[in-house]
């Protein structure tokens, strides 16, 4: 097995100090940067990403992947050039107004970032305003937003509304998902996507951004 | 002869077990601590002895969650429309009822899921009212076609319309509670009347883990000042809102309810607090939190152990739920398993019977067909009496010694005794298969959606005066 094999592995196991130590193992060996991230972790990850959609893996094991693939990043990093490394897309997320539930948002979250999405996190109950505000500062591709309760839903709208008013609706794309969210609710509200659940918010938001 | 009927009962934890959950439950408040957004109820916390730290953390001493369990009454009795008489929440007293804001809901027509609408309100309370085994009602229906920021208004006066039974009721804030109780008042006949004999008990949640929220405490303090029973589970759900281990899922959502009811009970002495949270597991593939699984009635088993061993007030539970998206197999024999473990474990107030596809959706059908199965279960929990009458020695004496053609069929001792000595179903099939093909060959599905829509067109709901009814009216639509 190639050095290359041995991280995919570890990667798909979960296994985050092996997967650190083949990172290291790889850079030390001289062997390009480029196809430790794109023949190592990223295809690890693919792979992943497949089993579990086809329910071979449960979320912890997804998760912990995950977190193998990004602890592995952090020592390749420095060999990258600004610029060289680009995000699949920009993603704002954060759970609406007057709502406080954050574990479907934080799952999401973490499953984009796995994905190669940059995510910046608003957190819970956040203003139609401060989505605007942070749009405009980050200029995202994707605004993802979560609801778990039907009185919190009308937030989403008054998100949408806002971004109208801020004339950057245009500019994003916007993601609605939560328990009492449906897709006639997203398409009433005018969103350009409904996600049922994490694992298909990171099918939508690749296709939002075009690299599915 | 007279020997007490033993009562078959399920135990899962022992004493050691309960006393280490209920330890770590108060270890979880002293140490970890606790985040509260309400400002008077922060306030009222920290001049009772939590201190709060500048990580804004609240911290709460053991004693004052000792306290609160002990002035909370150890008996909630609701009352039904008319003021009789009808859930005595305590000891091993066990009810069953519906379950509230479902999105969906299998049309009784057509079969197919489709959102919710006030419609299915009426409908649900109205089956409620003429099921003999369901206790309660709540809303089933999240409906689409009422305002959303008076929703919880608009689903509790449509309860009150269609059913006499009592209702457990959701609510958003201090805001819509109040207009709720206003409609409870009114038909209660005031509300001196409301606070002897309440038919409403409300349903508000914490966040897991250990965060509560502004509106949910303005709900909790309200019923603690009006004496509205209530209950409030957290979604403490192992792997969701807490660890994934059920000890500490337990532990974590009995903490959580301990805060609620210290608030409760210093907002309110004596007001009825229904103690319990909610421990599912949440699923490791799709992330639901299951309505099926053996981990919720185990953990609500666990709980009716340490009702009996500590806190001695009565608890809140599920049952007759699945995961299933129809009325299938699965929807079945998971509405069963936690039927029957439910009243095994003595819980005493138990929701959301009818749902399918964890909680989402709402089956008339469903609830039809655990009607029929809570009667199973109550006739086995109900024991083997044993007396002269069920040892029955004379009419094995007349039918052994009997005559040619002597059967215990034809024996008088089997007329005046089988209609209560055995469980006689109603919609569970022994027909002889020629019979059943002649009578369509239906399945219980079909069964069930047939005597649905024979309650829905046939039973009649105690009508409420023209008066009352536009009291109502004028409560819901008033701003």
């Amino acid at each position: 097995m190639t050095i290359i094999d041995n991280l995919k592995q570890d990667i798909n196991k979960g296994n985050v100090e092996g997967a650190v130590a083949q990172t290291q193992k790889a850079i030390d060996d001289g062997l390009k940067v480029k196809s430790i991230l794109n023949d190592g972790l990223i295809a690890a990850m693919d792979e992943v990403g497949e089993k579990f959609a086809k329910g071979a893996l449960f979320v912890p094991q997804m998760l912990r992947s995950a977190k193998a693939m990004q602890e592995c990043m952090k020592l390749l990093k420095p060999f990258f050039l600004e610029g060289d490394l680009v995000p699949k897309g920009k993603v704002l997320i954060g759970t609406v107004h007057r709502d406080l539930h954050d574990i479907g948002k934080n799952l999401v979250a973490m499953m984009l970032e796995g994905a190669g999405f940059a995510i910046t996190d608003l957190g819970v109950d956040v203003s139609a305003d401060q989505f605007v505000k942070k749009a405009q500062e980050i200029e995202p591709d994707i605004v993802a937003m979560s609801a778990l309760l039907s009185t919190t839903m009308p937030s989403m709208k008054e998100t949408i509304e806002a971004l109208q008013r801020a004339k950057i609706r245009n500019t994003v794309r916007v993601m609605i998902g939560g328990a009492p969210v449906t897709s006639k609710f997203a398409e009433d509200i005018k969103a350009d996507v409904y996600a049922p659940d994490a694992g298909s918010a990171v099918i939508e938001a690749k296709k939002l951004v075009g690299t599915s | 002869m007279e020997i007490p009927t033993f009562q078959p009962r399920l135990k899962v934890l022992n004493r050691e077990q309960a006393m280490a959950i209920h330890t770590a439950a108060l270890e979880i408040l002293e140490k970890t601590g606790f985040k509260m957004e309400h400002a008077g109820a922060m306030e009222m916390l920290s001049d009772a002895g939590c201190r709060v730290a500048s990580d804004g953390r609240i911290r709460m001493p053991a004693f004052m969650a000792e306290d609160a369990i002990r002035s909370a009454p150890r008996q909630i009795t609701l009352f039904d429309q008319t003021g009789e008489k009808a859930m005595s929440l305590r000891d091993e007293q066990a009810f069953y009822g519906t379950g509230s804001d479902a999105t969906f809901t299998l049309d009784l027509k057509t079969g197919q899921r489709r959102r919710t609408v006030l419609a299915d309100v009426t409908n649900f309370a109205k089956l409620v009212d003429g099921l003999k085994n369901i206790d309660f009602a709540m809303s089933m229906a999240n409906p689409e076609d009422v305002p959303v920021e008076s929703i919880y208004v608009h689903v509790f006066a449509e309860m009150v319309k269609q059913t006499g039974k009592p209702i457990v009721f959701i609510a958003d804030s201090g805001k819509d509670i109040a207009k709720i109780y206003e409609i409870a008042c009114a038909v209660a006949g005031g509300e001196d009347n409301f606070q002897r004999k309440p038919f409403i008990l409300n349903y508000s949640e914490a966040i897991s883990p250990l965060r509560f929220p502004e509106n949910v405490m303005e709900k909790l303090i309200f019923c603690a000042q009006k004496q509205i029973p209530i209950c409030f589970p957290s979604g403490s759900n192992a792997g969701g809102g807490a660890p994934v281990t059920l000890a500490g899922a337990l532990a974590l959502g009995i903490a959580e309810n301990l805060v609620g009811l210290v608030v409760h009970q210093m907002a309110g002495k004596g007001s009825p607090f229904l103690f319990g949270p909610n421990v599912s597991a949440m699923d490791m593939k799709s992330s639901i939190v299951c309505y099926g699984s053996p981990e919720w009635s185990l953990t609500q088993a666990a709980l009716a152990d340490m009702r009996d061993e500590i806190y001695g007030l009565p608890i809140w539970a599920f049952a007759g739920a699945s995961d299933a998206k129809t009325m299938d197999a699965q929807a079945g024999a998971e509405a069963m398993f936690s039927i029957i473990t439910a009243l095994l474990s003595r819980a005493n107030l138990i929701h959301d019977v009818g749902f399918l596809e964890y909680g989402y959706t709402s089956s008339l059908e469903m609830v039809t067909m655990a009607d029929e199965l809570i009667a199973m279960s109550r006739f086995f929990t109900g024991g083997i009496p044993v007396n002269d009458n069920t040892l029955a020695i004379d009419a094995i004496e007349r039918v052994a010694c009997g005559g040619p053609g002597s059967i215990f069929l034809m024996d008088d001792h089997t007329f005046e005794n089988f209609m209560h000595s055995l469980f006689l179903p109603n919609l569970l099939d022994r027909s002889r298969y020629d019979a059943w093909i002649n009578d369509g060959a239906n399945d219980l599905y079909q069964r069930c959606n047939a005597k649905t829509q024979r309650i829905l067109s046939e039973h009649t709901v105690a009508s409420k005066s023209e008066d009352l009814l536009s009291r109502i009216n004028g409560i819901v639509t008033s701003g």
